[in-house]
């Protein structure tokens, strides 16, 4: 079993920035979504993700699974959303309906009935928005950002020196975890395991993966004494720890930091006068 | 083999030595979620069979709540990275909760292999699972925008039960396991 990385080097605008001013970025742009509720300002905020999706120079063949994964779950949740109005309570008291569907039958006195109001759609449709915008921009990090760089990165943007060559070391840890399980699997096939053959229960299929997962569990146990002690052999973790790649800030970043920023404040300060509240079309009833 | 009670304060160390660690158990989390993605619960959408909850629960148990939090937190957030499932923070507390929980008895247990102490090991997984699932589960009312019903249906349950039926049967055997290794490190 390989386990390979989505990222490469592309020409794109997410890549042409530094991947701490781009975290940066991220991060504002979370915030100002999260504020908002109005279809308007949302769908700029979606304007700016999917410029970012359509600018990355991913293709579609690479990202198609993450965005049926969590396109499907979007759609799902929205469309659930759109039917029951739940969740839209706190944002609207009065609805107003458009469309009825009244099913010709009783249960215990209680008549089926759709109901579709204007509260409720815009609801799903902002909710839709919302998420999606917040989706796009999440599913870009995977592919843009350089899993070599994770450490340096974390550590410029302030996380102490232990998380973020942690970040790093897992990385670097996986593909020889990979390669061990890879191993254990080939020698219990060869013993008469047959791992496509999970069927049953869920204790059934955890004892069935008993004999893949055990093995490598204890291995890694055992051999991270080994990796302890050969690093601390190696004064690993007595002082800073230096990195072999360097970041620098250019002009660029800094605009990208500022932009974001400034977005991010602009979004609380309107907010705090009720601008970005959820919104409905006038005229609509 | 023992830890004695003047290990409580060693319980709440993190050095190097516990980095490295985390990193061991975050970096196998991601593997093996990687090697199992493909076992589903049945008809439940966004919801997987994960073994590899057992590592943060393991790290927590064995070398204690730091490792355990820090193994799942990371794990769980890196896995989803590298399966395309996207970001999920919140989900990453939860399962390191799962770790951490378990490890606030580190400095009680004495042997892995009796009864007694493989129970109260058991009994954490489950608070552990509890309390991990049910904070990253709460916190798809404000991300995904749904009720207390629908997470609890859609996201708790699934999952709790299926973490909770995995610790329980692997954690155990995996602590008897590697016995050896534990009792070497604590000599």
């Amino acid at each position: 079993m390989l386990v390979t990385w989505r990222y490469r080097k592309r020409k794109s605008l997410i890549q042409s920035f530094d991947p701490r001013a781009w975290l940066i970025f991220y991060l504002c742009y979370v915030g100002c979504t999260v504020i908002f509720w109005d279809l308007r300002f949302l769908a700029v905020l979606l304007a700016m993700a999917l410029i970012t999706v359509f600018t990355s120079g991913i293709k579609w063949h690479e990202m198609a699974r993450a965005w049926l994964f969590i396109g499907g779950f979007i759609l799902f949740f929205s469309f659930l959303t759109f039917l029951t109005g739940r969740g839209g309570v706190e944002l609207y008291k009065i609805e107003h309906s458009y469309f009825k569907i009244v099913l010709p039958l009783h249960i215990f006195n209680w008549i089926p009935t759709l109901n579709f109001t204007w509260e409720r759609t815009f609801y799903a449709l902002s909710m839709l928005v919302r998420v999606f915008s917040l989706a796009s921009m999440t599913i870009l990090i995977p592919y843009s950002l350089d899993p070599a760089l994770y450490g340096i990165t974390f550590r410029g943007l302030g996380l102490p020196d232990k998380i973020a060559y942690a970040m790093d070391l897992t990385m670097r840890f996986i593909p020889t975890f990979g390669r061990d399980f890879t191993l254990t699997m080939d020698a219990q096939r060869a013993r008469g395991y047959e791992i496509e053959k999970l069927s049953g229960g869920l204790v059934a299929q955890v004892r069935k993966l008993a004999p893949l997962v055990v093995p490598v569990t204890i291995h890694a146990i055992a051999g991270s004494e080994d990796i302890i002690d050969a690093m601390d052999l190696r004064a690993f973790g007595i002082g800073p720890r230096t990195w072999l790649d360097r970041l620098d800030y250019h002009r660029r970043d800094y605009a990208l930091i500022t932009f974001g920023i400034a977005l991010f404040l602009v979004s609380i300060s309107i907010s705090m006068f009720g601008v970005g509240k959820f919104w409905i079309p006038a005229g609509l009833f | 083999m023992e830890n004695n009670d003047s290990n409580k304060q060693e319980m709440w160390q993190f050095g190097g030595r516990e980095v490295l660690v985390s990193i061991i158990g975050a970096a196998l989390f991601v593997v093996l979620d990687v090697a199992t993605s493909f076992a589903h619960i049945p008809s439940v959408h966004g919801v997987t069979f994960r073994p590899a909850v057992i590592i943060p629960m393991i790290c927590g148990v064995i070398f204690g709540p730091w490792v355990g939090l820090l193994s799942g937190l990371a794990g769980k957030i890196m896995g989803d990275l590298v399966t395309e499932q996207g970001f999920w923070p919140w989900w990453g507390l939860g399962y390191g909760l799962m770790g951490w929980l378990p490890g606030l008895i580190w400095f009680s247990l004495r042997n892995y292999r009796r009864a007694g102490e493989i129970l109260k090991i058991e009994g954490l997984l489950v608070l552990g699972a509890g309390v991990g699932i049910g904070l990253a589960s709460i916190s798809e009312i404000w991300v995904s925008h749904i009720s207390l019903a629908e997470t609890v249906k859609t996201y708790f349950l699934p999952e709790f039960l299926s973490n909770i039926v995995t610790g329980l049967v692997l954690v155990p055997v995996l602590l008897i396991g590697s016995w050896v290794v534990i009792a070497k490190r604590l000599r």
